[in-house]
C-alpha cells in the first residue's frame, strides 16, 4: 500500500484528531471578542495576528499525533530499514499533518475571519497567507516531532524546540495581511515555503534515523 | 552473506558483549541464544543497521535490506491486517496483490481477522501479522528477534516451515530465543551472556 493512502486511511479513521484541531482554533477566536472588546475596529485590527497564534498553536499541538503512534508501534523502524526513500515517506508525513491540521484551519478561515469583522479581501489575503504559510508549520512541526520521539518528556522539549523556528512565517503572514497583501510579504513567503519543502524533510528523515537507535 | 568481526558494545557502563567474530554463509541458519538483558536485541538491531553505537565492524554482503521482525511489529491499530501487510512489503518491493496478501495471511491463520482494525487483535495474532511478511517478502536475511515466543503450536510450525524453506533457497535466518528451539536440527547456535 502506497504510504500516502495509508496516511488518508489512518486520518480518516481517527477523525477526532481533526476535529480537535478545528475545535482548538474556533474556541479560542470566539473567546477573544469575548474576553477584550466587541468593538469591530479593535478586533479587525488584532484578527490577523490572533489568527496566526491560534495556527501556530493548533499546529504545534497536531505535531506528535502520527509519529508518536508510528513510533511506539515500531513502523518507524520498518521506514528507515525499508528502501523507500526516508526523505519522501517524511514529506508523506508532514503532509498528513498539513492534511490534518492545516486543511481543515484554511477552510474555516471565513467563518473566523467573519467573526474577527474582517472584510471580504483582507479575509481574501489571510487565506493566502494561511495557503503558503501552514505548510511551512507542518513541516517544522514533523521534525520536531521527530527530534523528541521517544524521549522523556519529549512533548515538553517539542514546542521550545520549534517555536523559534516558527516566528519568521507567523511574522511574514501577518504582516502580510495587515499590509494588505504588500508583495515583498508574499514573496518571502513563498521562499521560505520552497526552502523548508526542499531541506526540511531530509533533516527529518536524519531525525528518524536518529529516533530508532536511541 | 555476513561477516561481524569483533564486535562489542556496551550500553550504561557495562559490556553486553564484547570481541565478538562470526560470520553467516547463504543458506545457514543462526540461533542467539542469551538470557534477558543479554544484548539479544541489540545484536539484532546492529545487524538491522538501525542501531550503530558499537565497535568493531558489521559487513553484509547483499542488496536488498535485511528484514527485522523486533518486538514491535509495526502494525498500526487503525489499519487492518491487510493493510498492514500491504504497506510494510511495499516499502521494500512492489505492492503485493490481495490474493497473494490472503494467502499469507491465511497460512498464519488469520483469515477470519483480514479487514479488523488491528486493535482489536491480540498479541500473538498481531504478531503472526508482522510474520506473514516472512511469506511475501524478496529479502535474502531474515533478522527475526524472539520470532518464536508468543506463538502456538501451529504458528510455530508455520514459522518454521517458512525458515527451513528460506535456507534451502540459500537465504540465510536468524533468530533468538529464550529457550532453545528443538524445530531445527541443522542450527548454529551463538550464545550470549555470562551464562555461557
Amino acid at each position: 500500500m502506497n504510504p500516502l493512502i495509508r496516511e488518508c486511511k489512518i486520518l480518516v479513521r481517527s477523525p477526532a484528531d481533526t476535529v480537535q484541531s478545528v475545535l482548538f482554533v474556533v474556541i479560542v477566536v470566539m473567546l477573544f471578542p469575548l474576553a477584550i472588546s466587541p468593538d469591530p475596529t479593535i478586533l479587525a485590527g488584532i484578527a490577523a495576528g490572533l489568527m496566526w497564534v491560534v495556527a501556530l498553536l493548533a499546529s504545534l499541538l497536531a505535531a506528535e499525533r502520527g509519529i508518536q503512534a508510528d513510533f511506539a508501534d515500531g513502523a518507524l523502524e520498518q521506514m528507515v530499514l525499508g528502501k523507500t526513500p526516508l526523505w519522501l515517506l517524511c514529506s508523506i508525513k508532514a503532509f498528513a499533518h498539513w492534511l490534518s491540521c492545516g486543511v481543515p484551519l484554511l477552510l474555516i478561515t471565513p467563518l473566523l475571519g467573519t467573526m474577527l469583522a474582517l472584510d471580504g479581501l483582507e479575509i481574501f489575503w489571510m487565506l493566502a497567507s494561511f495557503a503558503l504559510g501552514l505548510p511551512i508549520l507542518s513541516l517544522f512541526c514533523t521534525l520536531g516531532a521527530m527530534l523528541t520521539v521517544g524521549l522523556d518528556r519529549g512533548s515538553a522539549l517539542l514546542p521550545l524546540l520549534i517555536a523559534p523556528f516558527l516566528i519568521p512565517t507567523l511574522i511574514l503572514g501577518t504582516q502580510w495581511v495587515q499590509s494588505g497583501g504588500q508583495s515583498f510579504y508574499g514573496y518571502m513567503l513563498a521562499a521560505l515555503l520552497s526552502l523548508s519543502v526542499v531541506s526540511l524533510p531530509l533533516a527529518t528523515g536524519v531525525a528518524a534515523r536518529i529516533a530508532v537507535s536511541r | 552473506m555476513l561477516q561481524v568481526n569483533a564486535l562489542s558494545c556496551h550500553r550504561q557502563g557495562e559490556w553486553l558483549f564484547k570481541e565478538l567474530a562470526f560470520s553467516v554463509s547463504g543458506g545457514e541458519l543462526l540461533e542467539i541464544r542469551g538470557d534477558n538483558g543479554a544484548g539479544k536485541t541489540t545484536l539484532f538491531k546492529i545487524l538491522a543497521g538501525l542501531f550503530d553505537d558499537y565497535e568493531g565492524e558489521v559487513t553484509w554482503e547483499i542488496q536488498d535490506p535485511p528484514l527485522y521482525v523486533g518486538h514491535r511489529f509495526g502494525l498500526n491499530a487503525q489499519l487492518s491486517p491487510v493493510e498492514n501487510l500491504s504497506f510494510l512489503v511495499s516499502l521494500n518491493q512492489n505492492a503485493p496483490a490481495r490474493k497473494d496478501l490472503e494467502v499469507a495471511l491465511g497460512r498464519f491463520n488469520l483469515a477470519d481477522v483480514l479487514d479488523q482494525p488491528c486493535r482489536s487483535l491480540s498479541e500473538g495474532q498481531r504478531k503472526r501479522v508482522a510474520l506473514a511478511r516472512l511469506e511475501l517478502t524478496d529479502s535474502q536475511i531474515w533478522l527475526l528477534d524472539e520470532a518464536f515466543s508468543a506463538l502456538d503450536t501451529k504458528g510455530r510450525q508455520v514459522l518454521t516451515e517458512l525458515c527451513q524453506r528460506q535456507v534451502a533457497q540459500g537465504g540465510v535466518v536468524i533468530f533468538s530465543s529464550h529457550q532453545p528451539v528443538s524445530d531445527f536440527d541443522s542450527a548454529r547456535v551463538l550464545a550470549l551472556g555470562k551464562s555461557v
